[in-house]
């Protein structure tokens, strides 16, 4: 058999070996890694309202979007707030950047966090603890892009915009359905 | 070569980072903590280690090293990529305050010149244990010189020393007796240059100084 054929069949068994080692190893880390980013997203959301004041409920969101957090009056359905875990292609092609944003009913934009990125710690320390200036979500004509960190920056601008073009259908009831 | 002066050379005299200034992007990168520069440490010697004792099982078989040599950097940046996913997975699940932290230099590890070095320069020719005993040592070094250029950055910086989660030294009292503040220069990038100019300049110094007592020496002994 032509060598370079036998060579490029041992690289493709090699390939698939690592392939089921690495599926072994994500079988047992990927519980404890939404366990840990639950837990990030809860610490978030206590940051931005006072969750004791609320009927919380999850919908699984599809594409771009991850849980999307449905924050209700107690006791009522009538919807208060809805916090949206968004995903946008970022700085690096393996991981996105995802934020939560938190829109109240009148889409006023109560807080937003930036939950995970791929950026520097000296960059991601200025993205985390940036002011984008978004105080509407269907008005993004002031956002505050980061110098320097621009393809981030675009992210979090795409995950805003993301929010903006379906928030009044899901403030509708668009999301029970 | 015996397995002592295998393992020794990594620390010293074959030193990746001040020696052959192997890897220096990450390793500047992430020297703004001490816990940093540890979780980078434990990264790189589980890679290190397992990419040297795989590619030398790999390699010591005569049959499988014919069909692998042709395309022997492949297989090496598999073998190396999939530990450092492995590392990654597990870090983001179990350490993820230090995953966060070191952020995208985790994947990095996958080009990073030393561990795809060792892999080409030794394990591919040498035993598995020697190659093993090579990683670790060569590990070891990488680890010590970067620790080594976070304590300095971290204490003249930021007057501290976090050497793992709350655990942490707080060396401000000299500062406060010096009447100065730390100076926060040394945990940008700029600082980072300049604490490893100064380190390579000391070792250089030391290097010099060493070798003109020898000269001296088989000088004077005829």
């Amino acid at each position: 058999m032509n060598k370079g054929l036998v060579s490029g069949l041992v690289l493709l068994s090699l390939g698939l070996l690592c392939g089921i080692l690495l599926s072994v190893v994500n079988h047992f880390t990927a519980p404890k890694i939404k366990e840990v980013e639950d837990a990030i997203k809860y610490e978030a959301l206590s940051g931005f309202y006072t969750l004791a004041d609320y009927d919380i409920s999850e919908v699984e969101g599809t594409g771009d979007f991850g849980t999307i957090f449905i924050l209700n009056a107690k006791g009522t359905e009538d919807i208060q707030a809805i916090v949206y875990t968004v995903r946008a292609q970022g700085y690096s092609d393996s991981q996105k950047v995802e934020m939560l944003i938190a829109v109240n009913s009148d889409l006023s934009v109560e807080n937003y966090q930036v939950v995970s990125h791929s950026e520097t710690t000296g960059f991601g320390a200025d993205i985390v603890d940036n002011d984008f200036n978004v105080l509407k979500i269907d008005d993004l004509s002031g956002f505050d892009a980061v110098a320097g960190v621009t393809k981030t920056s675009n992210a979090i601008k795409a995950c805003f915009t993301l929010v903006s073009e379906r928030i009044a259908a899901d403030l509708g009831g668009g999301l029970s359905e | 070569m015996n397995k002592k002066d295998n393992f020794v050379k990594g620390l010293i005299k074959e030193n990746p980072l001040f020696v052959s200034l192997l890897g220096m992007c990450p390793s500047l990168a992430v020297t703004t903590s001490l816990e940093n520069a540890i979780g980078m440490t434990l990264g790189v010697f589980f890679v290190l280690v397992l990419s040297n004792l795989i590619i030398s099982l790999i390699m010591n078989n005569k049959k499988l090293a014919e069909l692998v040599k042709p395309v022997r950097i492949p297989v090496y940046i598999v073998v190396i990529a999939t530990l450092v996913t492995i590392v990654e997975m597990v870090m983001h699940a179990y350490l993820p305050s230090l995953y966060f932290s070191l952020g995208v230099f985790i994947p990095l590890i996958v080009v990073n010149c030393i561990i795809l070095g060792r892999a080409e320069a030794f394990a591919s020719e040498n035993k598995p244990v020697d190659s093993l005993i090579d990683g670790a040592g060569m590990a070891l070094g990488y680890g010590a010189a970067i620790m080594l250029i976070s304590i300095f950055r971290e204490f003249l910086g930021k007057g501290t020393l976090t050497i793992w989660g709350d655990l942490q030294i707080n060396l401000a009292f000299i500062f406060n007796f010096l009447k100065i503040e730390p100076i926060a220069m040394f945990v940008q990038p700029v600082g980072a240059f300049l604490t490893f100019g100064l380190i390579l300049a000391a070792i250089t110094a030391i290097s010099n100084n060493y070798q003109n007592k020898l000269a001296k020496e088989v000088k004077n002994n005829g």
